[in-house]
């Protein structure tokens, strides 16, 4: 128990046995996919003090009415997938774990949209949607696990964003709480930018209205490149097929999937292209014209019989991690123009050791995920010196004019890098009227001061740490 | 030899190899449930706990209140993105549980019934073919019989008067197929899969080396059963527990018929005129990968009106009833069976049809609960009601 009496003995009078503070829940909430080296305690307070369970919207309201009361930070959480610690909290505070929160499905033909609660994971939403002849326009990877409010929440994006955009261009409407306990709609393209990638800091989002397609199929090609600089001329010339989600791996990860799998793909640059396919002959010509616009591009085709069933691995990236004790990853978005000297550093950077995977996200964008396993357990320091490894080549991206996936905790301090900074400046003057005493998921999005040393960011220090360790 | 211990695994070693993907969030009960302990990668993160010292002691109750909370469905080390062996650890925690006096009195009393008198219901041996007596099945000719093949008829239908029905269908099956069959009477020990789902494996192979003996003694080589549970025993457990000895064919229900129904050894002659659809039982399908035997026979009825349920096969929903929970949270049953029951609304069947005694018991409960008119039975029986002429 670390609450004060009084903030907890208002919690457990509003919430019964759906607040709990025991320590093995406090424990079980200080993470998500990334488990923290225990020398980050340094520096993050990531231990809540207590956990509610939101059942209904109700509870949020009391949750932020007992907060704003005992000025105790609030951290909503769905799958926690994330691993950009978005969902852990920073200065403890109590965590709102909001998958319990009913569910509600509610499909609109006319309008080719969904209206749904925000703890609805990927796969169910997306069988919901096929039972009825829908389909999402997009989803990520996390199919599984990831839910439809963490990823808006988060601005996250994934496979079919390259033909119908990321989470912001899907999501047409969202229900929130206001930290101030008022529950508002909003549809306006302002506000929904605002709240798309906003981690929770500026409220919780309880319902989204998202646009959906039909559930058409899907037919799949592949093609290899010798190098990044040739894939970048290969990736930019399929930009005009109307491609429905464009999937790359880099040799060291092709290695990686083939000595996992019966896979015997070549070990160059792979790229797996699918598209939406009505009938037959559009799928002919649709081979046709992949099959030209390789050759005309210094690719070389990759025959059916070596990427069978391929598709179904699109969700399965951390099947490669079997086995493994430890790992870490980063995750990158950069335009495609700069993207082979960005994979180059990188794979210099880790001694060509390093696993990648990229996702069109737009006909410009490229999301970069790449990542490093080791068979054993490894020690703290030795966690701690890879993580700041990855912050240092993180951070470089800004210099190819990207950014870091997200913001979460990690990478607090590069709103201004991912949305420019006017949205920033809109952000803030937005938090500062709807949480003046800053409960909503303190320390996320803007970079929160250390609280070891005041006078300093976490992302000036994460920064030169990086320089001096990583 | 007693091979037991080759189903011992290093938890901790499982969990350390959790990549927290969360893609085992598909798990039934923790779908209910909803907090992070009761999440099969949160279970795995309280195993890591349990092994450090300084929070052995606070663990304990919570991992032990999050395992059983599992039906034991599989479907997490289904999903499972870097194929964790989950479900031997989950058998191991509640074995550790049992080390510890942590098991509740109701599971305590299940366990020390199926220890004394061999069955779940703590019923005589004596009572265990009172069944056929009740359905009008004379079985003098059977019981403990030299024949190839042993028909093992489980707990739920021996002893449970609302599953007498599988039982006398199966029989009357096997009669009309002319098979030349045994059953082992008062020698029918419990299979041992509540024993087996509780980790318990000196007790469980016990069980298994009498049932083994009894069939040898009757030059059995082909055993069937028309339970999931019992199926998944002979076929998954035995071989490890009896090792190279065990060297019996294991066939459900659904095999056997369907290979009759192909010999043309029994006609299904009458149609069924109602909408039909079938849920998986976890332990035939996640467990031991049968899915397609009954979708063959169902098929095989003349006209048949047949809807998949949405979820199916691999995918398919637990009906909560598995893994002892029908003792440890009756309540968290019918919230995971109300799930599996709009499914099976969904598809606007008439007849909704298993392969477990305990799938259709628990399914009948919830369709009972939502005041449903649909049927719920077990594929026996609706074989028996479509090989049987009409009156
Ligand atoms: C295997 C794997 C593959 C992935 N692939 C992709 C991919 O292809 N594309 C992609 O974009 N991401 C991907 N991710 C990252 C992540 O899974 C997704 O972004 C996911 O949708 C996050 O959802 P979540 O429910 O887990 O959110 P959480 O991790 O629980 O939360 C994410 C953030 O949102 C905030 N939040 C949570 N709920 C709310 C709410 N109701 N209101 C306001 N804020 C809230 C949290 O505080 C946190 O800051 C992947 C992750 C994994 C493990
Ligand atoms: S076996 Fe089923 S109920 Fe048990 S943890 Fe796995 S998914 Fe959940
Ligand atoms: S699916 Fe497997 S690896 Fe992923 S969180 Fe669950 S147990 Fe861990």
């Amino acid at each position: 128990m670390t609450l004060k009496t009084r903030a907890r003995s208002k919690f457990s009078r509003a919430f019964g046995n759906n607040f709990q503070d025991t320590l093995i829940i406090r424990l079980l909430y200080s993470r998500d996919i990334v488990a923290l080296p225990s020398i980050t305690k340094l520096v993050v307070s990531n231990i809540p003090d207590g956990v509610v369970l939101i059942k209904e919207i109700d509870d949020i309201v009391k949750v932020f009415q007992i907060a704003n009361d005992e000025k105790i930070p609030v951290i909503p959480r769905l799958g926690g997938t994330s691993g950009f610690g978005g969902c852990l909290p920073y200065k403890k505070g109590v965590v709102i774990d909001l998958k319990g929160l009913k569910q509600e499905f509610l499909i609109d033909p006319g309008d080719l949209s969904v209206t749904v609660s925000s703890p609805y994971v990927f796969s169910d939403l997306q069988r919901s949607l096929n039972m009825q002849g829908f389909s999402l326009c997009s989803y990520p990877s996390s199919l599984y696990s990831g839910t439809i409010g963490g990823w808006f929440a988060q601005d996250g994006s994934g496979i079919g964003a390259l033909k119908y955009g990321g989470s912001l261009d899907q999501v047409k409407e969202i229900e929130v709480v206001l930290p101030t306990g008022e529950i508002k709609n909003f549809s306006d393209e302002d506000k929904l930018s605002l709240f798309a990638g906003s981690q929770g800091t500026l409220g919780i989002i309880t319902k989204l209205k998202l646009s959906v397609k039909f559930n058409t199929p899907l037919s799949y090609k592949a093609c290899t490149y010798d190098s990044a600089k040739d894939l970048v001329v290969g990736l930019k010339s399929l930009n005009n097929l109307d491609i429905f989600s464009i999937w790359v791996m880099n040799p060291k990860q092709v290695a990686l999937l083939n000595s996992t799998s019966d896979y015997a793909l070549p070990e160059r640059y792979l790229v797996i292209v699918s598209k939406e396919v009505n009938y037959k002959e559009e799928e002919s010509e649709f081979y046709a014209n992949f099959n030209q616009t390789i050759r005309e591009n210094k690719g070389q085709i990759l025959d059916d019989r070596y990427i069978k069933d391929i598709w179904k691995h699109r969700f399965r990236t951390f099947s490669l991690l079997k086995n493994t004790k430890t790992f870490l990853f980063g995750e990158a978005i950069i335009p495609i123009d700069k993207s082979d000297q960005y994979i180059k550093k990188i794979e210099t950077f880790f001694n060509n050791q390093i696993q990648i995977e990229g996702t069109m996200i737009s006909p410009e964008k490229l999301s970069l995920l790449y990542f490093v396993k080791e068979k054993d357990e490894i020690s703290d320091i030795k966690t701690a010196m890879l993580f700041m490894k990855f912050y240092k080549i993180m951070k470089k991206v800004v210099k190819y004019k990207g950014h870091p996936y997200t913001t979460g905790l990690w990478f607090s301090g590069y709103y201004k890098h991912i949305y420019g900074n006017e949205q920033l400046l809109s952000y803030k003057a937005y938090k500062k009227s709807i949480d003046p005493k800053k409960i909503c998921n303190p320390g996320k999005v803007i970079s929160p001061r250390l609280k070891i040393f005041p006078l300093m960011k976490l992302k000036t220090a994460l920064k030169l740490a990086s320089e001096v360790i990583g | 030899m007693n091979s037991a211990h080759l189903l011992k695994v290093d938890i901790l070693e499982i969990a350390q190899k959790c990549v927290y993907c969360g893609y085992c969030s598909v798990c039934p009960t923790f779908k209910e449930l909803n907090w992070e302990s009761n999440h099969p990668r949160g279970i795995l993160e309280q195993v890591k706990m349990y092994f450090n010292e300084k929070y052995t002691k606070d663990v304990s109750k919570s991992l032990f209140d999050a395992i059983f909370s599992c039906t034991m469905c599989k479907a997490c080390e289904n999903i499972c993105i870097v194929d964790l062996p989950l479900l031997q650890v989950w058998e191991q925690i509640r074995q550790e549980a049992f080390r510890r006096g942590r098991w509740s009195s109701d599971l305590l009393s299940i366990y020390d019934k199926v220890k004394a008198t061999h069955n779940i219901f703590g019923l005589p041996h004596n009572d265990r073919l009172d069944w056929a007596e009740l359905c009008g099945i004379n079985l003098s000719r059977r019981i403990k019989r030299k024949a190839p093949v042993a028909f093992f008829i489980g707990c739920q239908a021996s002893y449970s008067g609302k599953m007498a029905g599988i039982a006398e269908s199966m029989v009357k099956i096997l009669r009309k197929a002319r098979v030349n069959f045994t059953v082992l009477g008062d020698e029918e020990w419990c299979c041992g899969a509540p024993i087996f789902l509780g980790g318990g494996y000196t007790v469980g192979t016990s069980l298994a080396k009498h049932n083994y003996e009894e069939l040898k003694k009757l030059g059995v080589k082909k055993i069937v059963s028309t339970c999931a549970g019992c199926y998944r025993s002979f076929k998954i457990v035995y071989p490890k527990i009896l090792g190279d000895d065990w060297d019996i064919e294991v066939v459900h229900a659904s095999e056997l018929i369907d290979e009759l129904v192909d010999k043309k050894k029994i006609k299904l002659l009458n149609t069924i005129d109602e909408k039909i659809t079938y849920k998986d039982p976890c332990e035939l399908v996640r467990h031991c990968g049968l899915s397609e035997a009954p979708r063959s026979i169902i098929k095989k009825f003349p006209n048949v009106r047949y809807e998949e349920l949405p979820s199916n096969r691999e995918e398919a929903l637990c009906c909560g009833g598995g893994g002892l929970l029908k003792i440890n949270n009756p309540k968290l049953v019918s919230e995971v069976n109300t799930k599996l029951v709009s499914e099976i609304e969904y598809t606007e069947a008439d007849i909704v049809v298993s392969c477990c005694p305990l799938c259709v018991d628990t399914i009948q409960q919830g369709v009972k609960e939502k005041k449903l008119g649909i049927k719920v039975l077990d594929l026996v029986e609706l074989v028996k009601m479509s090989m049987e002429v009409k009156k």
